[in-house]
């Protein structure tokens, strides 16, 4: 395994507010975060010289560049696969910035996701005939078109063989939205759901319903990366990265991963926490949190499983009796997550835990060493654990 | 048919290519088609260009039985699906071949839905594209 781990740290975060309508242009947004990070950490924008988003991110590096002010950027690159890049982001930023490529790399994103246009959509109309797209349709022209449906394909057949029910789902939505309750930075604040409440909301994509899905937001989100020796004298206390992976395992499709033995999103996650524990070398003992990617809360479950918190088949289990509260065993998505607080394809996620390492954050855990996070389940994914110095 | 893409590709089907036109046109004829490859024999579904297992470009398209029984399954309920009534069942089939399929499910049986049920193809057109569905089998139709 590399021995990049614990060479570099994120040394600031930078957001926009959470909304449904900006009322400003995404690259606005993206600049905003990008130099409240910069801010944060102590950093000139001069001395920006890289840039990572998500393919699906619509502001260019040069443009947020020319914004900002920044240096000669001498480093950038786009993890593909929609919110499984995030954490991967976060690996370029490092694996550059730990071979001399880059000094300050950051990456951002940033989108108008719910006032300019919407993610969740049917997909198609004109698509292009690449493998991407020519995959997708194989299965669109059945019905088989949002991120949703084609999600619970793999979560129904999970809930066949572990028992997982829909209660089940309910916890998990209610612990988030409990968290977001009490985080004025998101959307849901001051706005708790029942198990009643979960269970009255209309099914979106059977098993899910409307409460098991993320929210669609604008905003924007910005980490920087620097090397763990420089994150030392900067503002903030580092959150080091002690380990960071992309991880698409052999048979891994996009979205479509219906042909493997276990359809369910779960070898994607377990073999990102492999590579996560190897490089940091740690267990799930060594791990304080977890802020686990939640486009479909339910998906958390067979997260659980692959991060190695339990046994296949128990995480319903597992999250009962407050485990997944801010006193229990592994505390959850303390944001509120995508579901409360608000949906950056999990950048927000990564800066919640920032905070965490640092003490700052606004439902703060007791004693944080470590923290897992992960990206998004379903297609090709990334991981990160994030530790004090 | 053959890798060297010989086969017709007339077909009304939307973002397809040469890796994929060999399946639309099978549906065409009402042939539920998939690779068998010309290297080692094993059957691959969704289409590919190479074989995973031996590296073969080489493959013919062998047709299915379309029976087999529900591994997995999905209800649309929202948002509105262009050509399709919602609730919309979709279900992934374990065929006889042990390869698996998906499709949807006659929206009729869509309450009796359920994982193990027995199914069997049906040929359909929707907008004018020749695809099939599942119908369950030992069901009032």
């Amino acid at each position: 395994m590399s021995d990049l781990g614990g060479k570099t740290a994120i040394a600031g975060i930078g957001a926009t507010e959470f909304s449904k309508n900006s009322g400003r242009s995404e690259l606005q947004l993206a600049v905003e975060a990008v130099s409240a990070a910069l801010a944060d950490a102590g950093i000139e924008p001069r001395e920006v010289d890289g840039l990572v988003t998500f393919t699906m991110d619509n502001n260019i590096e040069v443009e947020v560049a020319r914004g900002i002010g920044a240096g000669d950027l001498a480093f950038f690159s786009r993890p593909h696969y929609g919110g499984g890049g995030g954490s991967g982001g976060v690996l370029h930023a490092a694996l550059a910035v730990a071979a001399g490529v880059s000094d300050v790399c950051v990456v951002y994103r940033a989108m108008n996701e719910r006032s300019q246009y919407r993610f969740g959509q049917p997909m198609g109309g004109a698509l292009p005939p690449t493998s991407e797209y020519t995959g997708l349709t194989y299965h669109g022209l059945h019905g088989v078109t949002t991120a949703a449906a084609y999600i619970a394909l793999g979560m129904r057949r999970y809930m066949h063989e572990t028992g997982a029910t829909e209660l089940d789902f309910a916890n998990l939505a209610v612990n988030s939205r409990g968290f977001a309750a009490t985080n004025p930075a998101a959307f849901f604040y001051g706005k708790p759901i029942t198990v009643e409440d979960h269970l009255a909301s209309r099914m979106i994509a059977d098993p899910f319903r409307l409460l098991d899905c993320c929210q669609e937001s604008d905003g924007a989100v910005a980490v920087v990366v620097v090397s763990a020796e420089r994150a030392k004298s900067l503002k903030q206390k580092p959150a080091i990265i002690r380990a960071a992976s992309q991880s698409a395992p052999a048979g891994q499709m996009n979205l479509t991963s219906y042909y493997r033995d276990n359809i369910a999103p779960y070898d994607e996650v377990a073999f990102s926490a492999r590579q996560l524990y190897a490089m940091a070398r740690m267990t799930p003992a060594d791990i304080s949190m977890a802020n686990i990617y939640d486009h479909f809360a339910p998906t958390i479950l067979p997260s659980l499983e692959g991060l190695g918190f339990c046994a296949r088949g128990e995480a319903k289990d597992f999250i009962k009796g407050g485990t997944i509260g801010i006193d229990g065993r592994l505390p959850l998505n303390t944001n509120g997550g995508q579901v409360g607080e608000a949906y950056i394809h999990g950048m927000n996620g990564i800066a919640e835990a920032v905070r965490q390492i640092r003490g700052t954050a606004v439902n703060q855990v007791k004693d944080v060493a470590n923290i897992i996070v992960t990206s998004g389940s379903a297609v090709p994914t990334s991981g990160l654990i994030l530790g004090a110095a | 048919m053959s890798a060297t893409g010989e086969q017709q590709t007339k077909h009304n089907a939307p973002c397809s290519n040469q890796d994929f036109d060999f399946f639309y046109s099978g549906l065409e004829g009402q042939q539920l088609l998939a690779q068998k490859c010309g290297g080692c024999g094993k059957l691959r579904n969704p289409p590919s260009p190479m074989c995973g297992d031996c590296g073969s470009l080489d493959w013919a398209a062998v047709k299915l039985s379309g029976k087999g029984s529900i591994y997995s399954y999905m209800v649309h309920y929202h948002p509105p699906l262009p050509g399709f009534d919602t609730p919309h069942p979709v279900v992934l089939v374990e065929l006889e071949e042990g390869i698996r399929m998906l499709g949807g499910l006659r929206p009729e049986q869509r309450d009796a839905v359920a994982i193990g049920k027995a199914v069997d193809i049906e040929y359909i057109r929707r907008n004018d594209v020749a695809l099939f569905q599942f119908a369950l089998t030992g069901e009032a139709r």
